[in-house]
């Protein structure tokens, strides 16, 4: 937790459990980052991770942006600032090609 | 069987009204499984009738007066918290509680408990659900799936099938029976049982399930499939991917259960429908069921493999 803001206030979502603590968890940051990186631009946003302090912010291609602890409450935000449904398994999404 | 993680291991029984719970767990206890477990019996009436006949346990709690996924709830989460205290504080328990068999209610949905002990601060880190075995009455089975859509959720939490009363069951209703359990939980061992003692099952093969209950519940075909988690899928991109699709599909992606290898150890990972079960570390060569390490079962409907392969395709670095 970040001792100035107390961000985030609950321990550990589930998908925080596959890196140790330290160095790993900085890289399992960076490739958190790389992974969203990689699919959000299909629902028009963006993703940045400093790993310097808790969370991640999710953008919008204008600037509207907001921070969320975890993936836990990433995708009501993604969700929330593109005004659309972010289904993994939506048809549009599966037919891009790389 | 040492674990890593020092939580309590939580094993649920579920399982209609009349449907053998308490008889399997007595016969469990009298040949020695769960030897030190907490035994939690959950009544749904007022009168506790099943704690008489599991005298056997080491140790007993009684939750009466409401199920523990509806009224009972705060009891059960209360009782909980209250074990997990006495376990952790100095001075507590002599022999701290390590080990917890909770039988439900006859109308309880195991899927809510689950929800209950994820979603507390406290228990989320004392307690692991281990396996939740769901009894079948083997003679009346067959009317509580067409009138019951209440059965139908108990089913699609199960791990393990228990069919009871296999003796005094019609062997064609039996094979009925059996066929539409892996209609409702495909890949779901099924086990026969006689007063708790193993009896063999006849074999479902060409027998029609049984059409259900829908009491609004979904009815489109629920498919059971295994991804394998290949070298270009790491834990990280397997994890966004799957709070992504939880998230999006949670009401029809029913359980996912898998071992992932990760930078952390082995991970077990389990969900029931939204809720993931923070992921257990499993000691190397410690068995998790018959799923061999970075293989994914998924059950659920509305999706099929091709879709689950091609969108973690998506998500994972481009070859």
């Amino acid at each position: 937790m970040c001792s100035n803001c107390g961000f985030p206030s609950a321990p550990g979502h589930w998908t925080d459990a596959g890196a140790p603590p330290g160095t790993d968890r900085v890289r399992a940051r960076h490739r958190r980052a790389a992974v969203l990186g990689r699919v959000l631009p299909a629902w028009g946003l963006t993703v940045t991770d400093d790993t310097f302090i808790p969370g991640l912010t999710v953008s919008t291609r204008t600037g509207m942006h907001r921070m969320v602890a975890d993936l836990g409450e990433f995708w009501t935000a993604a969700e929330d600032l593109s005004g659309r449904r972010i289904d993994p398994l939506d048809p549009d999404f599966l037919r891009r090609g790389r | 069987m040492t674990r890593d993680d020092g939580r309590i291991r939580l094993t649920l029984v579920g399982g209609f009204l009349g449907s053998g719970k308490s008889t399997w767990v007595r016969h469990q206890l009298h040949e020695g499984r769960f030897s030190g477990a907490l035994v939690i019996v959950n009544e749904a009436a007022e009168a506790p009738v099943d704690n008489v006949l599991l005298a056997g346990a080491a140790r007993m709690e009684l939750l009466a007066g409401g199920c523990a996924c509806c009224t009972g709830r705060e009891a059960m989460v209360a009782l909980l918290r209250d074990v997990c205290d006495r376990r952790t504080r100095p001075g507590g328990d002599a022999e701290p509680v390590e080990e917890i068999l909770l039988e439900t209610s006859g109308l309880a949905d195991p899927g809510p408990i689950v929800e209950a002990i994820g979603s507390d601060p406290v228990l989320v880190h004392h307690v692991v659900l281990r396996e939740t075995v769901v009894a079948v009455d083997g003679v009346d089975g067959l009317r509580q799936v067409a009138g019951e859509p209440l059965w139908r959720r108990q089913a699609q939490a199960a791990d393990r099938f228990v069919v009871t009363k296999v003796d005094r069951a019609d062997p064609e209703e039996l094979r009925r029976l059996v066929a539409t359990l892996a209609s409702v939980s495909p890949g779901v061992p099924v086990e026969g049982v006689v007063m708790g003692s193993p009896a063999p099952l006849p074999d479902a093969g060409g027998a029609e399930p049984m059409p259900l209950a829908d009491g609004g519940l979904d009815d489109r075909a629920i498919l059971a499939t295994r991804l394998t988690i290949d070298e270009r899928t790491d834990w990280v991109t397997f994890a966004v991917w799957l709070s992504a699709l939880l998230h999006a599909r949670g009401d029809d992606v029913l359980r996912v259960k898998g071992v992932i290898r990760t930078p952390a150890g082995r991970l077990l990972l389990q969900s029931v429908r939204r809720v993931v079960q923070n992921p257990e570390i499993l000691p190397e060569g410690f068995e998790a069921g018959a799923t061999e390490d970075d293989t994914v079962a998924f059950i659920g409907r509305g999706f099929t493999e091709e879709d689950l392969r091609r969108s973690l395709d998506l998500f994972a670095e481009p070859r």
